[in-house]
């Protein structure tokens, strides 16, 4: 007799092999950020990346990775800006669903989101968000942090290790 | 086809959470089990997906927003744009260095304009120094031990752990049953209630009872890690914890004393840590000269 493969066997076996074809596809998980021509923060960005952009890994260094965008440009990004896909081929079949289920970007813009903020000012007109919003406002280049790192002999420039 | 497979997968998952409880809750109403019943096995079917680290980025920042905006009800900005310039430049060079320098929306610093010695980080990024703090600072090393402890903080999503589970639950419930982006008016209040919630452990834990203490020494390891990466002496942290002995505000009882472990305690920990290094960057009078120079509006 013929016994059918349980249908958890087939998906499981189906994932595995999804992930094996797209283990390299990175996804932006910060609002925004740069493609660096170097793996460096002050490096100069070869131009900006945004939240849900999609980018093929090539290779990685201490913390970065050098991927290239679907317009066919290279550059590096650091590994925090990107979800790496979770996808473990070891991973049990319960582990792969909770890693699969909490993607970043599956959840973008759900639950906790700007509606819900929203909603909280609507009940709380005392909280203020005046300075938070003023604190978002206060960006520093990355050329003077590195202005700042030389003058300080910090990093490369100094004593960082 | 990866999006089409991982969908399904978490549809698939959501879907079995879902079964459970609604069993769950047709058996609670036929009053075939108790209440209690019911919703520990409601609890249990959505364990597995509600903890901390399911918070994503850009809801870490959402809550990371409305904190900021707490602690600043609670103390009033310090609104001078040279010491916040000097404070957010010194705030980047460590977030370089640090094990987690991308996060949704960034780090932002800000002093606050209290004569009370504390430190504060939302969730997010946001991070919050007092005048108070910074005038027991005498070098740069100092500030930037307490600033790297804060992104200690951060890095670590040490913020969003101290969120009840309960309020994970009931969020995710609906994330889960919802697709839409935009919800509907039921669904906003009960991610309202959640999140009004999670809002409430986070401040309470950073104002008012403080962190685990494991989680203030796990700061204190990462200052220095993070001291060493950019090139600061650690022994900024020693130095600034050996002010904090003795300092008749420590009495107080208030800021930072209430809410972190002794200083001595402290000290021996940080001081085992930093003797354990094979190498550590020396300080540099340069950095001093612009440190005084930063916080003149201070003294
Ligand atoms: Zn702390």
């Amino acid at each position: 007799m013929k016994r059918p493969i349980p249908l958890t066997m087939t998906v499981s076996l189906l994932i595995l092999i999804v992930s094996l074809l797209v283990a390299e596809t990175l996804t932006v998980k910060v609002q925004s950020t740069s493609l660096r021509n170097t793996p460096k923060f002050y490096a100069p960005a070869v131009q900006s990346l945004s939240a849900g952009e999609k980018v093929e890994k090539i290779s990685a260094q201490g913390g970065w990775i050098q991927v290239r965008t679907s317009g066919g440009v290279v550059g590096w990004v650091h590994s925090s800006a990107v979800e790496v896909p979770k996808f473990d081929l070891l991973a049990s079949n319960k582990g792969l669903k909770t890693q699969a289920s909490a993607s970043e970007v599956a959840l973008a813009g759900k639950g906790f989101n700007k509606q819900v903020e929203e909603s909280y000012r609507a009940k709380h007109k005392d909280v203020s968000f005046a300075w938070v919003d003023r604190m978002l406002q206060i960006k520093i280049a990355a050329a003077l942090v590195e202005e700042f790192m030389k003058k300080g002999k910090l990093g490369e420039f100094g004593g960082g290790q | 086809m990866a999006l089409v497979s991982a969908g399904f997968t978490a549809v698939l998952f959501l879907a079995s959470c879902a079964a459970v409880q609604s069993g769950a809750d047709i058996l609670a109403g036929t009053g075939q089990i108790s209440e209690s019943d019911r919703q520990s096995i409601a609890k249990t079917s959505q364990a597995v997906s509600a903890t901390f680290s399911q918070i994503t980025e850009e809801q870490e920042y959402y809550i990371g927003r409305s904190v900021a905006a707490l602690i600043l009800a609670q103390y009033p900005a310090y609104d001078n744009a040279a010491l916040n310039t000097y404070i957010n430049t010194l705030g980047q060079a460590i977030v370089y260095s640090s094990d987690r320098p991308e996060i949704y929306a960034g780090y932002h610093f800000l002093v606050l304009d209290t004569e009370e010695v504390n430190a504060l980080s939302a969730p997010g990024g946001f991070i919050f120094i007092s005048k108070g703090l910074i005038r027991r600072c005498k070098n740069e090393e100092m500030l930037a031990s307490i600033l790297a402890h804060e992104v200690g903080h951060v890095c670590s999503k040490h913020g969003l752990q101290a969120i009840k589970k309960s309020r994970l639950v009931d969020a995710f419930r609906v994330i889960g049953t919802e697709a839409a982006r935009r919800y509907g008016s039921e669904e906003v209040a009960q991610l309202t209630t959640a999140f009004e919630g999670a809002l409430g452990d986070v401040f309470e834990t950073l104002v008012v009872r403080g962190y685990d203490r494991k989680y203030e020494h796990e700061a204190d390891d990462l200052a220095v890690k993070f001291d060493v990466a950019v090139g600061y002496a650690p022994k900024g942290l020693t130095d600034f914890l050996q002010t904090m002995i003795g300092d008749s505000t420590t009495a107080s009882g208030k800021g930072w004393f209430k809410t972190h472990p002794s200083a001595e305690q402290r000290m021996d920990k940080v001081k085992s840590r930093i003797a354990a290094l094979s190498s550590v960057p020396a300080e540099a009078s340069v950095r001093t000269k612009r440190f005084e120079q930063s916080v003149t509006a201070l003294k």
